[in-house]
Order: C-alpha cells, then sequence, then structure tokens
C-alpha cells in the first residue's frame, strides 16, 4: 500500500542566469512500514526532496501525495496541521527547544495539536529510547547522542504516519550513529511508522529497505 | 608589542557596523534621548540660575560685580588702572526729582559712561545714550509717561530735581529710551557729563576737589568669584580701606548681592546640589538601562561574530576597541541631534517654570558648558553602558562562541514537571532566556511609569485648601509697594506712606455685595518696652540678624535704649476693623475688648509653613500688660562715650545709637494672643506686632493711613469685581494693586501645571526610551529565534499558535512592567509622599495609580502589535529557509 508519493515534482530556485532546478521532476512511491535512505552528493536536492515531502516548502510543479491527500491544496494553516498529525521530522542538528525539558521536548507536537499525550505509548518510547533518566534536563545537558533520541521520540509522540529524517546521524560518532539509526529502524517496526532518511553515508543507508539516488535533482537509480 | 593595526581594526569595526542598520538605528535613537534628556536638564538648569541671577540683578539695579562709592577723580584715576579690574563704569549722582508727577517714584538723574549704562540696564531699544556736549538726555518709558512725553527721539522734557538740597529745572532733549521694566527699583535719567558738570557748576554744588561731587565706581572682574576679597585687595594696594567710616583712607564698597545670593546656591544649598545629583543620576541610570541592553544583546547575537574573529588571531583588547569605536561612531551622530532637540524641550521647561517662579527672569541660556556638559555626561553613560558587553564580548572563546545560542550558556540543568509544554509556559519560559535582558528592560519601561505617576501623585497631592489658607477675604487692595517682596510698604527711605485713599475705598464700597474692612498702618516711630532678657533673645534670633557675644552685648547693654530695666524695642501696630478682627485666628484669650475699643491689644504670633506655632515669637501672653512708646522725635548719640550729635548731623559713617527725646506713653493690656494670616501682615518681619482696635490705632498713633482694604463680595459679583479691580488698577488706580483668591486660585493652578508639565515631558522622554529598549528587546528576541521557531513550526506549531506565544510573551514583559510599577508605587509613594509633605506645605498625600492604568492598555497594545509585527517580518522567509540559515 502506497503511503507517500510524488508526480512530476519540481523546485525551481531564481530566475534567469541564477535559475536552479534543485528538483527536476521527481516520482517516487513508498510503500507503507518501508524504510528508504535516500543518498546524494550535496546540492543533489536530497534536502529539497525531504522538505517537500513533508510540506515545510511549497513545489513549482508536481504533487505530494500522503496517505492519499494531496498535501499541497492544503492551506499553510491546514498544512501544518496535517504535518503534526502525519509526518515527524528529525533534524542533523537535533532542532530541540531549548527552554523544554526533555519530557517537554518530546510531547510537545501532541500538546500542539490539543491533545493529552498517550501516556502508555510516550513511556515505552521514552523506554525504548533509554530516556527515562533524563526526562528533566534541558537539551543543552546532553550529549549530541542524547539529544537525538530525544528528537526521535519527538518525531515518533504523534503516532505520525511519517518519519523524515534529514541526515540524521551527521553530528554523531560513527557508533553512535549506528545506535541511533538502530533505534530509529527498530521503533519504526514497532509501531508501524514509514521512514524515508536522507544520508550521504552508504554504509549507513545499507541499513535501509531501499535505496534511492538522487543527483542534479533527478532519481538515478535505486535497488 | 606594538603593531600598528589600529586602521584594521578601525575599518573592521566600521564595516561590522554598518552591516546591522536597524540596530545602529535604535542606538543611535537611544544616544538621542539620553542626550535630550541631559540636555533639557542643564538647559533648564542653567537658565534657571541665569535667570535667577538676573533677576537679582535688576532688583539690585545692575549686573556689575562691586561698586566703590563716593569717591575723588583722583581717587577714580588711580584705582581705576588696578590689574585686578577688568572693566569698570563712571557714575556721578545727579539728582533726584520729588515734586509731581514723581512723588510716587523713586527716580534718579545720572550721568553714566558707556559700561554703567549698560550694566545698570540703561540701554536704549531706540536711539543711544546722550553725546557729550549736548543737552541730550535718555530715559524710559515709564518716566516719559509720567512726563506725558511721547518717546520719539528728538523730543524735549522738562524736569525738575533736588540737587544737593538745591532744586533745579532742567530740559533735555531726548536720544534714546529704553522699556521700562517693574523689577527694576529705580528709574534713571541719563545725563553726559558735560552736562552733570555745567549743572554743579551753576548751582555751586562742586564737591571739595574742586571738579564735581564724587563719583561711584563700577567693577567687573574677571569672575563672579572672591569678590569682596578682590575689592578688599585694590583699596590695599592702593592705601584704602573699607572697615573703618571716618578715617581720612575710607572708601565705601559694595557688593553685588545677585552674585553673592547665587554663589551662595551654588556653594551652600546642599538640598539643590542634591537634586541636581539625583536627576544626573536618574538620567544615567536610564540611559545605562537601554544603551547597556542594546550593546548587550548586541553582543551575544554577535557571538559567532567575535568567535571568528578570535579563531583568526583578534585579541580581547582589539575586539574591545571594535566595540568602543562603533560606540563613538554612533555617539557622533546621535549627541548632536539629541542636544538640539534637548535644548528645545529645556527653553519649553525654561518657559514653563519662569513664569510660575518669583524672582526667576525668563531667560533662556546660551551657555556653551550646556552644551559640552551634556555631550560629556552622554558619552559617559554610553561608555559605562558598554563597558560589561565589551568584557563579554573580549571574554568569548571561539569554540562557546560557535555552539551559542541565547539562553543556552544558562547554568540551570534540569526543569522538574512532566505536565508537558504549554504555550504560555514556553512564553515564560523564554522570558527567562536572557533574564537581564529582561529585567532590564522591564526596568526601563517601568522607569517611565513611576515618574509619570509619582509626577501625578505630587501634582494631584497639591491641595489648594492648604495653599489658600492664608487667603482669608475674597480681594486686598492695597498700594503696589505693599505686594513687592523687593520693596516694603512705606519704606522710610522715601518717607511717603502709601495709603489707598478713603475715595477709593468709597468707590469699591459702591459696588453691590461687599463687605470688608481697612487695616491701618504705620511706619511712625513707635517703641515697646520689653525685658533685657527678651530683647536679647529676640537679637539673637534669625528674624533680627542672629547677633551672638560681643555684638548681643554690645546691642542689648549699648544700643538699645534702657528704661528702668527695660530696654526700647521697635514694634509694629495695625490698627484693624471688625472685618479683619474677625479674620484673626485666637490660640488664647477673647477679641471682645479689642473690637469695643480702648487700650487693649492682641498680640500677633506666627507659625511655620505647616502651621506650627512658635511658641517664642512673641514675649507678650495673654493678661500682659505692655507700654507703647509713640516717638516723636530722637536723639543720637555715641554709644562708647556718650557724646550726644548735634542735631542736623549726618550719621552716615558714625557709631550711633537712638533714644526717644519727645513721645507719648500708653500702657494696654495684652486680651489675646493670635494669628494673622499671611495676606494681612505688612508682608515683612522683624519686629514684635500688635493688633488693635482701629479707632484706638487712629486716636493713639494720630495716623490714619490705609495699609489695605481687604473684602469679600458676594458670589455672583466676584467675576465683575475681579474685572473692575484689573481695569481699575492698570488705569486710574495705577499706584494700586490688588491681589484676590481667584488670582491666588490660578496662580495655584499654575503652579501645578508646571510640575504637570516638566513631570509629564520627562515621563515622556523615559517612557521613549522604555519602550524603546521594549522594542528592542522583543524585536531582537525575536530575530535571534527565527531558526527556532521553523523547527517548531516544522514539529507542527501553527503560525497562530506562534503567534500567541509571542503575544503571551510581549503581554508578560509589558504586565510584569506595571506590576514592577504598581510595587515601587506600593511601596515608595508612601516615603516620597511623607518626604513632600515635609518640603511643600501645601501638599498632602493621596495614592494615585490612575496613570498607570491609563498606561496599562498601551503598554497591552506594544505587547501584542510589537511581536506581531517583528514576526511578520520574520515570517517573509520560508521554514525552509529559516531552518537552512547559518548552518
Amino acid at each position: 500500500m502506497t503511503i507517500l508519493s510524488t508526480k512530476n515534482l519540481r523546485k525551481k530556485y531564481g530566475t534567469g542566469e541564477n535559475e536552479v532546478h534543485a528538483l527536476d521532476g521527481v516520482d517516487l512511491e513508498v510503500s507503507k512500514g518501508e524504510f528508504v535512505a535516500v543518498v546524494g552528493t550535496s546540492g543533489s536536492g536530497k534536502s529539497t526532496l525531504l522538505h517537500m515531502l513533508g510540506g515545510l516548502d511549497r513545489p513549482t510543479a508536481g504533487t505530494v501525495t500522503v496517505d492519499g491527500k494531496d498535501i499541497f491544496t492544503l492551506k499553510d494553516e491546514a498544512l501544518t496541521i496535517f504535518r503534526r498529525r502525519k509526518i515527524g521530522f528529525v533534524f542533523q542538528n537535533y532542532n530541540l527547544v531549548p527552554v523544554l525539558n526533555v519530557y517537554e521536548n518530546i510531547v510537545l507536537p501532541v500538546q500542539l495539536d490539543g491533545n493529552e499525550p498517550d501516556k502508555k505509548y510516550i513511556d515505552s518510547i521514552i523506554d525504548m529510547l533509554g530516556l527515562s533518566a533524563k526526562l528533566s534536563n534541558l537539551p543543552n545537558n546532553l550529549s549530541g547522542g542524547q539529544q537525538q533520541r530525544v528528537a526521535i521520540a519527538r518525531a515518533l509522540a504523534a503516532k505520525p504516519a511519517i518519519i523524515l529524517a534529514d541526515e540524521p546521524t551527521g553530528n554523531l560518532d560513527s557508533r553512535t550513529s549506528q545506535d541511533v539509526l538502530s533505534l530509529l529502524k527498530v521503533s519504526s517496526q514497532k509501531f508501524s511508522q514509514t521512514i524515508v532518511m536522507i544520508t550521504h553515508n552508504e554504509e549507513l543507508a545499507q541499513l535501509a529497505d531501499r535505496i534511492i539516488r538522487i543527483e542534479d535533482g533527478r532519481i538515478v537509480g535505486g535497488n | 608589542m606594538k603593531v600598528a593595526n589600529r586602521k584594521c581594526i578601525y575599518r573592521l569595526s566600521m564595516a561590522h557596523m554598518k552591516s546591522v542598520r536597524n540596530r545602529n538605528i535604535i542606538t543611535i535613537l537611544a544616544i538621542v534621548l539620553t542626550t535630550v534628556l541631559f540636555t533639557a536638564l542643564f538647559t533648564a538648569g542653567i537658565s534657571l540660575k541665569e535667570g535667577f541671577e538676573q533677576s537679582n540683578f535688576r532688583q539690585a539695579g545692575g549686573y556689575n560685580h562691586a561698586v566703590l562709592k563716593n569717591i575723588t577723580q583722583k581717587q577714580f584715576d588711580e584705582l581705576k588702572e588696578d590689574s585686578l579690574i577688568r572693566e569698570y563704569g563712571d557714575r556721578l549722582f545727579v539728582g533726584m526729582p520729588s515734586k509731581e508727577p514723581f512723588n510716587k517714584s523713586h527716580v534718579e538723574v545720572n550721568y553714566y559712561d558707556e559700561n554703567s549704562a549698560k550694566w545698570s540696564f540703561c540701554t536704549p531699544i531706540e536711539g543711544r545714550l546722550p553725546t557729550e556736549g549736548t543737552n541730550e538726555a535718555a530715559t524710559d518709558t515709564a518716566v516719559l509717561k509720567l512726563l506725558g512725553v511721547e518717546p520719539v527721539i528728538g523730543n524735549s522734557f522738562t524736569m525738575t530735581f533736588d540737587v544737593d538740597g538745591t532744586e533745579t529745572t532742567e530740559t533735555f532733549t531726548l536720544s534714546g529710551y529704553w522699556e521700562y521694566d517693574i523689577a527694576v527699583v529705580a528709574n534713571n535719567v541719563v545725563i553726559p557729563r558735560s552736562r552733570a558738570e555745567e549743572i554743579f557748576e551753576k548751582l555751586g554744588t562742586k564737591g571739595n576737589n574742586g571738579m564735581c561731587t564724587y563719583h561711584t565706581m563700577n567693577l567687573m572682574f574677571d569672575s563672579a568669584s572672591g569678590i569682596q576679597d578682590n575689592l578688599r585687595e585694590i583699596l590695599e594696594r592702593h592705601g584704602y580701606q573699607d572697615e573703618k567710616p571716618g578715617a581720612d583712607n575710607y572708601i565705601a564698597t559694595g557688593v553685588n548681592w545677585g552674585y553673592v545670593s547665587t554663589q551662595m546656591g551654588e556653594n551652600m544649598d546642599p538640598g539643590m546640589v542634591l537634586a541636581l545629583m539625583a536627576a544626573v543620576l536618574l538620567i544615567i541610570f536610564t540611559g545605562y538601562l537601554i544603551i547597556n541592553n542594546i550593546f548587550r544583546i548586541a553582543v551575544s547575537n554577535d557571538v559567532r561574530f567575535y568567535g571568528l574573529l578570535k579563531t583568526i588571531g583578534t585579541t580581547g583588547r582589539q575586539i574591545k576597541r571594535i566595540i568602543l569605536l562603533q560606540a563613538a561612531a554612533l555617539s557622533t551622530i546621535g549627541i548632536p541631534m539629541g542636544a538640539v532637540a534637548g535644548y528645545l524641550l529645556g527653553t519649553a521647561i525654561v518657559r514653563v517654570t519662569a513664569a510660575n517662579m518669583d524672582g526667576i527672569d525668563k531667560v533662556i541660556s546660551v551657555n556653551p558648558l550646556i552644551f559640552l556638559g551634556a555631550s560629556l555626561f552622554s558619552l559617559i553613560t554610553v561608555f559605562l553602558s558598554c563597558g560589561k558587553p565589551r568584557r563579554m564580548a573580549a571574554k568569548i572563546s571561539p569554540i562557546e562562541a560557535l555552539r551559542y545560542t541565547e539562553g543556552t550558556q544558562s547554568r540551570k540543568k534540569e526543569r522538574k514537571g512532566r505536565t508537558g509544554a504549554s504555550i504560555p509556559k514556553m512564553a515564560w519560559a523564554n522570558l527567562g532566556r536572557n533574564k537581564s535582558k529582561t529585567l532590564i528592560s522591564v526596568l526601563s519601561m517601568s522607569l517611565a511609569v513611576v515618574i509619570l505617576d509619582m509626577t501625578h501623585v505630587f501634582t494631584g497631592g497639591f491641595d489648594m485648601d492648604k495653599y489658600l489658607r492664608d487667603v482669608t477675604q475674597d480681594f486686598l487692595l492695597a498700594e503696589a509697594s505693599y505686594f513687592q517682596v523687593s520693596q516694603k510698604w512705606m519704606n522710610k527711605e522715601g518717607g511717603k506712606e502709601a495709603a489707598v485713599s478713603e475715595e477709593t475705598i468709597a468707590r469699591i464700597m459702591q459696588q453691590e455685595g461687599i463687605t470688608g474692612g481697612r487695616a491701618y498702618g504705620t511706619i511712625s516711630d513707635i517703641e515697646q518696652l520689653v525685658t533685657a532678657e527678651r530683647a536679647r533673645e529676640e537679637y539673637g534670633s534669625w528674624r533680627k540678624g542672629g547677633l551672638s557675644g560681643e555684638d548681643l552685648d554690645f546691642m542689648v547693654d549699648h544700643i538699645l535704649e534702657h528704661v528702668g530695666d527695660q530696654r526700647a524695642m521697635d514694634t509694629r501696630l495695625y490698627g484693624m476693623e471688625d472685618f479683619l478682627i474677625d479674620k484673626l485666628e485666637v490660640i488664647d484669650g477673647d477679641l471682645g475688648k479689642l473690637k469695643e475699643g480702648g487700650n487693649y491689644v492682641a498680640a500677633v504670633y506666627d507659625t511655620d509653613d505647616f502651621h506650627n506655632l512658635y511658641e517664642d515669637w512673641h514675649w507678650a501672653k495673654v493678661g500682659d500688660q505692655v507700654t507703647l512708646r509713640y516717638v516723636d522725635t530722637y536723639e543720637y548719640y555715641n554709644p562708647k562715650t556718650g557724646e550726644v550729635y548735634p542735631e542736623n548731623a549726618s550719621l552716615g559713617n558714625l557709631l550711633w545709637a537712638q533714644r526717644a527725646k519727645e513721645y507719648r506713653e500708653e500702657k494696654y493690656e495684652v486680651v489675646a494672643i493670635v494669628l494673622m494670616p499671611n495676606t494681612l501682615t505688612y508682608r515683612f518681619y522683624g519686629d514684635d506686632e500688635f493688633v488693635m482696635n482701629a479707632d484706638t490705632f487712629k486716636e493713639h498713633t494720630g495716623t490714619d493711613k490705609v495699609l489695605y482694604y481687604a473684602f469679600d463680595c458676594v458670589d455672583e459679583q466676584i467675576e465683575s469685581m475681579e474685572q473692575y479691580l484689573k481695569e481699575y488698577t492698570e488705569g486710574e488706580g495705577s499706584f494700586y494693586d490688588y491681589e484676590s483668591k481667584m488670582t491666588r486660585a490660578k496662580e495655584f493652578y499654575e503652579l501645578k501645571n508646571m510640575f504637570l508639565f516638566v513631570g509629564t515631558a520627562v515621563s515622556l522622554v523615559v517612557g521613549l526610551i522604555g519602550v524603546l529598549n521594549f522594542l528592542n528587546a522583543i524585536l531582537t528576541g525575536i530575530m535571534t529565534r527565527k531558526k527556532e521557531f521553523a523547527v517548531l513550526q516544522s514539529v507542527g506549531m501553527t503560525g497562530k499558535q506562534l503567534n500567541f506565544m509571542l503575544i503571551t510573551e510581549g503581554m508578560l514583559f509589558a504586565g510584569s512592567a506595571i506590576m514592577v510599577t504598581l510595587m515601587v508605587n506600593l511601596v515608595m509613594g508612601p516615603v516620597i509622599g511623607q518626604a513632600l509633605e515635609g518640603m511643600f506645605w501645601f501638599f498632602t498625600y493621596r495614592i494615585n495609580i490612575m496613570p498607570i492604568l491609563v498606561v496599562l492598555p498601551f503598554f497591552l497594545l506594544l505587547g501584542v502589535v510589537v511581536p506581531l509585527a517583528s514576526y511578520r517580518y520574520v515570517a517573509k522567509r520560508s521554514v525552509v529557509e529559516r531552518l537552512r540559515e547559518a548552518e
């Protein structure tokens, strides 16, 4: 079952001589529960693709369909609400809110939606990611690996259908990278979530079910 | 090691500064506002001081530092060359007219050289001073009016005046005139020296050196300090002295008291100095709050930049220098702008305050000290303010700098709680990110409201009832000099009793609904007999100059006339009609007998401004007997030798005492001791006073001069009576002046409005500073969090929720400012109120939070609008752009 698909997705920045085609007609389908790694060199357009998939940026042409919904038909406000229910983001530099403690960071997307967090579910994420002892800590007192685990917990908290991860291990050493990624994989399997991860690390990409290669805004291959 | 890197640092500093345009604008505005405050303070302060001096000079008759009196031409020529004298002026007193139409004015005919004329306010606004060898003269518009001569150059006028006791009539051609100035005591007719000598020649009144009568030399020294010492030194150098009258080498001197009093004001009034220092400190503090905050925020925003500089080898000192150069550059732009605006504000303050203060002329000073001082203090404030931020920037470690974001350097490790994050909670936490920034911005905003509120507490506390406590009658009419602080009623020099005529009183009584009464007064000599002990007590008190030691012994034992064990001392009497007797406040005794007439008196006591009785103001108690002497002639004698001076001897340079020669004595019983409202007194202090029945007064003193006529008027008539008196005293009855409860009330409101204006102006500027600070805090708070907002949006915060968070932050800000203000007001209010009650007798403290409530919605509005507007600006760039920024 396809949960995420794009049709002829294009994005260009600038005009005239400065015109850059960041995405140049991307067609992609991801099935539910799949773990997809997108690999490419810097400037290949992989981050732009991820932002489009998450509805953070609007394409110049083409569509993105999430769970059967063409997301760019939604207005900004509605798109944000759709995003917080369906999509969880994990960033390279964690992007935790510095004034909130670990627990508050994790449940933020749920509460932004006006819901009470599902305590059992949240506890199970926290347990799994090994954050139980750190719940009251503020982000700047955590190591990089711990911060990224919090970010993953936050991405999972709202039970999204899709998790979009942008170089989630870019700032971590290789040992920690392996750990974090395994956790991401395990948790998504446990809660049957779909993962699209950007990386330039071939070794890490091997952990995914499928690898998509992107170059100059086009998909050039995959397995 | 010294390296020539200044240029490089300068270029770096300026290039960096240019990259932050908005911040520069805010910083310049802050410097402008701070300078505005300083300049306004200095403009007002220096202008009022100069106005006070000028007012004194006008009363003193001139602004030269000192005079040497009654010197011969030879002495004049000898002394004028002294090196201590910067400039000198010559004056020859010629004479004084006393007959109609000059019987009520003090007019002098003088020769003034150019300097003396200038220093004595005799500078023609039309025409010029008289030329030597002509029959020209210059005078003021009042003299011309009395003469009935149109102020047209070339008109001739004739006047009769006494020269050393000989009368002469002279005709002059008007060469120039100036506006009559009510504060200058004497009017002048200035004639050329040639004419003066011609008159002396003609009348044979030449002085003993064969040239003419004595000269007066007006002097200007290099500065107004040490005038007395300069005088002494000049005299000493030429073998003269000014301490022993009568000696051959005696020269009388005079120091312009206008300078004396301002010198005292400068050197001795600690209250003024303290108030000024407090104002300066307050402005420095206000300026510090904002400028420091701006620089502090700027440094934390630029941490990466400084970190980068450090990484490539810039030293801490060089970074400090970069910031200093920027501060200096911004000051060069901001300070001149602030100085101009502040000068305008300052002059406005002077206009309002000078109009409401007795004894201060409206002088707008252009003293360069204003601008120098204000600029200096602004610079000091700027440099003080960027001191800490400079040290912060210099200490930044390059590694930390790269990881730095606002709020993350907090030492706090944990936050308890598992309730999760609500938006208000996040807003609150955001305020705590940079605590000092938040605190300073809040303080800066509250400061303005505190000042505004205190202004209103102060002016709102002006108590009209207290202010009008001494005005017990609707109107009071008297001869004009009665109301003038600088001229006592019926001053003895003129020897004229300036009374209200019965005809005038009759006119007023013709109007409807009048009830009033006369108070009779006299300048004839009346003495009371008191114990030596009481005489000692009085001469030792401030009322009579506070003598002590030998001076006091000599006064009591030798100068005062002995009558048995008792001493004869001057006293002043009032003869009052029932209307006025009823206005007296009885402290003890009963006024019944006073109304009936006969040998009864009431002794007049006094209170301080707060209506506390001075118990020993007067010696008399109810039931006491007092003997009054109505003296017709005195004889004068030397109190040391006992030698009696001949009747017509000039006492000027002699040591003398007096005793009554021909007199009548009456004995009275003191039936009451009373307080007299200030508006009903002679309006000067000194001698013990008694009130008696009007008829008794007339009978015993043999005089019937009306000191004033006081009356009440039915309410409907008050406006028209005011109008009537105004017209009457401006026209036909111009020798009179009047005072009404209404004008007093107006005075009260004007005084109140003056404080209101100054306070509001100051709180407006301080308020602008506060708002600017708030603006800067919110703005930078949002700018530095651009990326964080993008993150929040990517995890699902909608624009609405984000706006709600920012508005909550703004409201919390504004709300805290109001809370702080309220607290300060509640805590400080009563303390300050009590202090003010002690300083202003017409002030009653009342709590007043109205201004705070009025400002509240404005603050809340700011709290909504500023974050919304800044976020709109931020939101122009997409979430993705912001997420990618600064990676």
